[in-house]
């Protein structure tokens, strides 16, 4: 496998499977230095799997993943290769913030300095001395980021880590983690918030059953996923649905004078019905969201739906 | 492409890992609790015993002094290695309760390192600690026994030897129950299962050594971990007292004892450490 320069972290046919289910199934990417790569997916998608295999904590069934090259567990010192978040209870409750982190620097050598610095980062310093049995979620938050601040890495690895923040706290993740990208540092992040997504990230991979579903820029997902709905209103809905009729083209009706047309742009439709000489009230391609684009894309992929069956 | 040039900084080591260890043992009630209550109990038992072990009439033979000397220090072993298995356990099944054990790997992900670190540090510390309070049991009992006429020769090596025993085997036991813990990732199981074996197997081979007052019975459980540990604290000329029932049957010596109890407790960190490795955490 030959080095590929500025590749920092890199999944090969990377699979783990918990008896018959297939909980990420030969997924392959990279993850490029210098942005925020975005890893979406619902609920049992695989993500948070991926991202202990990144670091060592699951052991692949099939495949391998580097972080810089190597496997984590060969660097020298890991914790400053990659910071990781798994999700803030990989803490003793009965030690304080304070003591946590320093039995953690201590096993690189990180001194109290360091350990200092990441409290004040985090904004930790009034309960840095109190016992993390008592934190709320977006304290525990904020001390599973000053852990994988610690070692001041390159990469940054974090499963979730808006969550359980208020607005403050959400906002200040997603600058911070835009910051350390800007660095050039590498940095992973995974987030159910699609919106927080599309802030955030520059590079999305969606996960979905433990497959990649979609690996592009995140603009290119959303051009990609809905570019081409039209809403059409008009009078005569039911002679230009026929109209547009085609292999090609799908319609949606939701109201009597109402049409969604995937597969036509605006000014094809408006052509038509100008030449057919139907009446239009409104021609209106839709703005596509990530939010949109993740449904669509994940709309075969979920794993645990919402039944609305039997309603 | 931007990169962070590295600095030369530095990585994982032993020693760093035995820091850390250090930290996380001390930054914890449990741990003091613990040690708390093993001092606590080793230095009241041995006052306790001291007061109200006495002798009227015609003096003992030396090695019945020593004994008693030796029983006055140790007596509350039997008590305290509970507390030691306890916490032997929770240092380890605490972080699988938690979700710390997720932070230590990844700090070590060679992770056998953090599986020896924890094991020096919380055996030494260990050691450190019973060793202090038995000696200071030890040297309080002595002046009070004598008192009632037990006369202990403190400059007897065996006598000393016996103490250094305890401390010993308090060790061996609490490591035998952090490499349970390992095995078992969970702080009700491996506990139930460290004192099951400690308390109750010794009990039950009891039992069924006095029902079939068979020799192997009584062979068989010399060789438990809490039996042999026990041997480790034993004056060396008090073997006759060890055969309740009469049977006979093999009494281990002091060093015997520990060999025993360190296989054990070796047989098993092997067994931690494939799991550890082996396992997803």
């Amino acid at each position: 496998m030959p080095y590929s320069v500025g590749v920092m972290i890199e999944a090969v046919g990377l699979s783990k499977h918990y008896g018959a289910t297939k909980a990420v199934d030969d997924v392959t990417f990279t993850v490029q230095p210098g942005m925020v790569t975005g890893f979406l997916g619902p609920n049992g998608a695989g993500k948070s799997t991926t991202m202990r295999m990144i670091v060592g904590l699951d052991r692949p069934s099939a495949g391998h993943v580097t972080v810089n090259g190597k496997r984590y567990a060969e660097h020298r010192a890991p914790l400053r290769e990659v910071g990781v978040l798994l999700d803030a209870k990989a803490v003793h409750t009965g030690r304080s913030a304070v003591n946590h982190l320093r039995a953690i620097g201590a096993t690189h050598g990180i001194g109290r300095t360091r350990v200092e610095e990441v409290i004040a980062l985090t904004g930790l310093q009034s309960v840095a001395k109190k016992r993390v049995g008592g934190f709320s979620l977006g304290m525990g938050q904020r001390l599973g980021l000053a852990a994988a601040l610690l070692g001041d890495p390159a990469t940054l690895v974090l499963d979730e880590p808006v969550n359980g923040l208020d607005p403050e706290g959400v906002v200040w993740v997603r600058n911070l983690a835009r910051h350390l990208a800007a660095e050039g540092r590498t940095i992973l992040l995974s987030s159910h918030l699609m919106s927080e997504m599309a802030q955030t990230a520059d590079h999305i991979i969606v996960l979905g059953r433990g497959r990649i579903i979609a690996n592009a820029p995140v603009a290119d997902i959303v051009a990609k996923s809905t570019g081409t709905a039209v809403t059409v209103r008009t009078p005569d809905a039911a002679r230009l649905a026929q109209l547009v009729a085609s292999p090609e083209v799908t319609v949606t009706t939701t109201e009597p004078t109402l049409l969604i047309v995937n597969g036509l742009t605006a000014p094809q439709i408006g052509e038509l019905a100008a030449r057919e000489k139907v009446v239009l009230h409104e021609l209106t391609p839709t703005v596509g969201t990530l939010e949109d684009a993740y449904m669509q894309l994940t709309a075969d992929d979920v794993e645990y739906r919402s039944s609305n069956e039997g309603i | 492409m931007t990169t962070i040039a590295p600095a030369p900084l530095s990585g994982v080591s032993f020693s760093g890992i035995l820091r850390s260890e250090w930290i996380k043992l001390m930054s914890l009630r449990s741990t003091i609790w613990c040690y708390g209550i093993l001092v606590f109990l080793t230095i009241s038992l041995g006052l306790l015993f001291g007061v109200s072990i006495g002798i009227d009439g015609a003096a003992l033979d030396r090695d019945t002094a020593q004994t008693l000397a030796v029983q006055a220090a140790t007596v509350s072993v039997s008590f305290s290695q509970l507390v030691i298995a306890v916490l032997g356990a929770l240092v380890i099944t605490g972080e699988y309760g938690t979700g710390m054990i997720r932070s230590t790997l990844t700090a070590v992900p060679t992770r056998l390192p953090a599986l020896f670190g924890k094991v020096v540090v919380f055996g030494a510390t260990t050691f450190v600690i019973s060793l202090v309070a038995i000696v200071v049991s030890a040297l309080m009992s002595a002046p009070l026994l004598a008192g009632n006429g037990i006369e202990a020769d403190l400059t007897d090596p065996g006598y000393w030897a016996a103490l250094v025993g305890a401390a010993g085997s308090l060790t061996l036991i609490g490591v035998f129950a952090t490499a349970v813990g390992t095995i078992v990732r969970n702080s009700a199981g491996a506990i139930a299962a460290v004192l099951g074996t400690i308390l109750v197997l010794p009990t039950i081979m009891q039992i069924f050594a006095a029902i079939t007052a068979a020799e192997w019975v009584v062979n068989l459980g010399a060789f438990l971990p809490s039996n042999a540990g026990s041997r480790m604290y034993a004056y060396v000329s008090d073997a006759p007292a060890m055969d309740p029932f009469g049977i006979g049957g093999l009494v281990l010596e002091p060093w015997q004892g520990a060999l025993v109890l360190a296989a054990w407790v070796a047989g098993l960190l092997v067994l931690a450490s494939v799991l550890l490795k082996r396992r997803d955490a």
